[in-house]
């Protein structure tokens, strides 16, 4: 009965995840294939590892607005490292990766050691991240090509891409981090009452920052993943996206309040996500119907998942 | 550690003010002081205002302003001052409107401009033009209704959008047969030139019978072109090419053609000539863009500016040249 309780979050929006799936398939004929798998899922790691990080800050109680931006820097960085400074792809991909953990270190550091609200401090970085961004690439799409792609692009043997593989890896990771481990424990802890896990003996300023800067270095992975699915450095990559990363994970159950919330429902969300933008894309719908059906689902979807807590709380 | 919080946070605070203030000073010692200069050497001064300084082709189109600006010093009859300013996001417009008046108030005597929206912009041009001030529209044209409903006549110096998208659309259409499936990739449907850019690619694809099996905005971004293509090479299997509204959405297209193993078969082409998109086009994995030549566009604008506050020109439109880039060009 537990079990059945603890699962029931993720299983509604496999529901509601299983519903749209069927719909867009009755609606559209070729919807329902093993290609369209294959593209939804290749086209989502970047959002899901941010929104992994995105999941963790919102349980320990903050927001992080900066990471659609953090990633912007990390695609910049990982093209101007490969073209300009003819570095070879995995060192510039992990130069995009520490950029994207520094930036979160910055975000972490001045939001703990220094009491100021994430909202704001990573509102900063959102401009700083971008401004950077714009610097590295001079402002111009930086080309790439096929040596990176090859990070994105599903593998022929299975389908899925290399860039899919990490992201579920990171995925299951944080989610054994958050459900089996002390540090886990301790950043819901912190983010359901902070002064009562301070009282309890825990140092929370540590915690806060180091969620922050993993939410930085996933955003920092994203940027790799954004550069490889395009082939290209798009100064403008991750515009938004923060956005996207706090629907998905909200979706997933995340409370934006702190202490509540699951890495795996995170993803289903982000599934979510991808199977609504690819088939309204395949239906045709114009950019009004698109952003209409979108902001309409995100909030049934956290109407539904309000009302079903409620009542199996009971 | 309770009781000194507070006066730590004060002190903190104090010191962000003044860094705030120190930065203000700075800024104000960097930035060019226009009112001094207008007054002193009685040159002319030029503000352009742009859309994006995040996009290549306006950082080409300042490039080229700033170079003829400077040029123009080496006589004294050509010299004048120039303001570039451009907006956060394309879709900005609250700033380029603010952008406006403060160039008024800075004592321009000209604005070149290429407005983020073809309407909302207009009302910001008339309080400029009743305060004495030259303004040249380039690049996105001013609508000709809301003009009229401001009794302005503002001239336009810029390219021919729809001509030269009907250029990249005819090259395409010989590379096809009668009777093969195009999408096309728009821009913000509400632009002007996103709009031009749909009809001439429209239009030369109707002409040679070549089928338009869908028309969706990528709202000019890569990543969102590449998610839309990959839908659409599912739903249409038998895609034969795909035209781009701008090169950012060309290259999300190709990526995602890429990706589905299918760049054998579709063609893909895009506009403004960026230099990523030049690489494709001549590695062959785009078919063509077009060059509105954007260091060219302003340096226009800025010349027509300066005549017509000379007092000699006559208020007409005058139009740029678009080219088409193929790989034989670029070799």
């Amino acid at each position: 009965m537990n079990w059945v309780k603890k699962h029931l979050e993720e299983n509604f929006i496999i529901t509601s995840l299983i519903a749209l799936v069927l719909l867009f398939s009755i609606i559209t004929p070729n919807f329902f294939s093993l290609t369209t798998l294959s593209t939804v899922l290749n086209q989502l790691p970047a959002l899901t590892v941010i929104t992994v990080g995105m999941t963790l800050v919102l349980i320990v109680g903050g927001i992080d607005l900066s990471v659609g931006s953090i990633l912007g820097l990390s695609a910049a960085i990982v093209g101007a490292a490969s073209i300009s400074l003819g570095l070879p792809i995995w060192a510039a991909c992990l130069l995009g990766i520490t950029a994207g953990a520094l930036c979160g270190a910055v975000n972490g550091i001045i939001t703990s050691y220094f009491a100021l609200p994430s909202f704001i401090v990573t509102l900063g970085m959102l401009e700083i991240a971008r401004g950077l961004a714009y610097t590295t690439t001079a402002s111009q799409t930086l080309y790439i090509g096929p040596q990176i792609q090859s990070i994105a692009f599903p593998m022929a043997s299975s389908g899925v891409s290399v860039a899919l593989i990490i992201a579920i890896c990171i995925v299951a990771g944080a989610h054994y981090l958050l459900t089996r481990t002390i540090f886990g424990r301790y950043i819901t802890a912190i983010g359901t009452n902070e002064t009562a896990a301070r009282l309890s003996g825990i140092e929370t300023k540590p915690y806060r920052a180091i969620v922050l800067m993993i939410s930085g270095a996933m955003a920092g992975l994203g940027g790799v993943f954004s550069a490889a699915y395009l082939g290209a450095s798009d100064p403008n990559a991750g515009l938004g996206l923060e956005l996207s990363a706090i629907a998905a994970a909200v979706i997933g159950g995340t409370s934006l309040m702190g202490g509540r919330g699951s890495v795996i429902g995170a993803f289903l969300g982000v599934l979510i996500i991808a199977v609504l933008q690819n088939g309204l894309a395949q239906i045709g719908a114009t950019e009004p119907t698109k952003r209409l059906i979108t902001g309409s689902v995100i909030i049934i979807a956290v109407l539904f998942d309000r009302w079903r807590s409620k009542h199996s709380s009971e | 550690m309770r009781i000194l919080e507070p006066m730590f946070n004060i002190r903190i605070q104090k010191m962000i003010h003044f860094s705030v203030i120190g930065l203000l000073v700075l800024l104000a010692g960097c930035s060019d002081r226009v009112e001094n200069s207008h007054n002193q050497s009685g040159q002319p001064v030029v503000a352009l205002v742009m859309k994006s300084l995040a996009n290549e082709f306006f950082v080409n189109m300042a490039e080229g302003a700033k170079n003829h600006q400077a040029n123009s010093l080496s006589d004294e009859k050509t010299a004048y001052q120039l303001l570039v300013n451009g907006i956060k996001n394309e879709s900005d417009l609250a700033q380029q409107v603010s952008l406006i008046d403060q160039m008024v108030a800075a004592g321009a005597d000209a604005i070149v401009i290429a407005p983020a929206d073809s309407k909302a912009i207009v009302p910001a041009l008339a309080r400029a033009i009743n305060a004495g001030v030259v303004v040249v529209n380039i690049d996105n044209k001013l609508d000709a209704e809301v003009l009229q409903q401001y009794q302005l006549d503002i001239p336009f110096v810029g390219p021919d959008n729809k001509a030269g998208s009907y250029k990249v659309g005819k090259y395409l259409a010989n590379h096809l047969d009668a009777g093969a499936q195009a999408a096309i990739l728009e821009g913000i449907p509400s632009a002007f030139n996103s709009q031009q850019r749909r009809a001439g690619f429209e239009d030369a694809l109707r002409e040679a019978e070549i089928k338009v099996v869908s028309i969706q905005s990528a709202a000019w971004d890569q990543t969102k072109a590449a998610d839309i293509t990959s839908a659409l090479l599912i739903k249409y299997p038998d895609l034969d090419a795909i035209l781009c509204a701008n090169d950012n959405m060309a290259l999300g297209a190709a990526s995602a053609i890429e990706q589905a193993g299918k760049s054998e078969k579709i063609r893909i082409v895009g506009f403004d000539n960026i230099s990523a998109v030049r690489q494709l086009v001549g590695q062959g994995k785009i078919l063509a863009t077009a060059d509105q030549q954007a260091h060219l566009l302003a340096v226009y604008g800025i010349e027509y500016a300066i005549e017509a506050l000379q007092g000699n020109s006559t208020l007409i439109d005058r139009t740029t040249p678009v080219e088409l880039v193929i790989k034989e060009s670029i070799d």
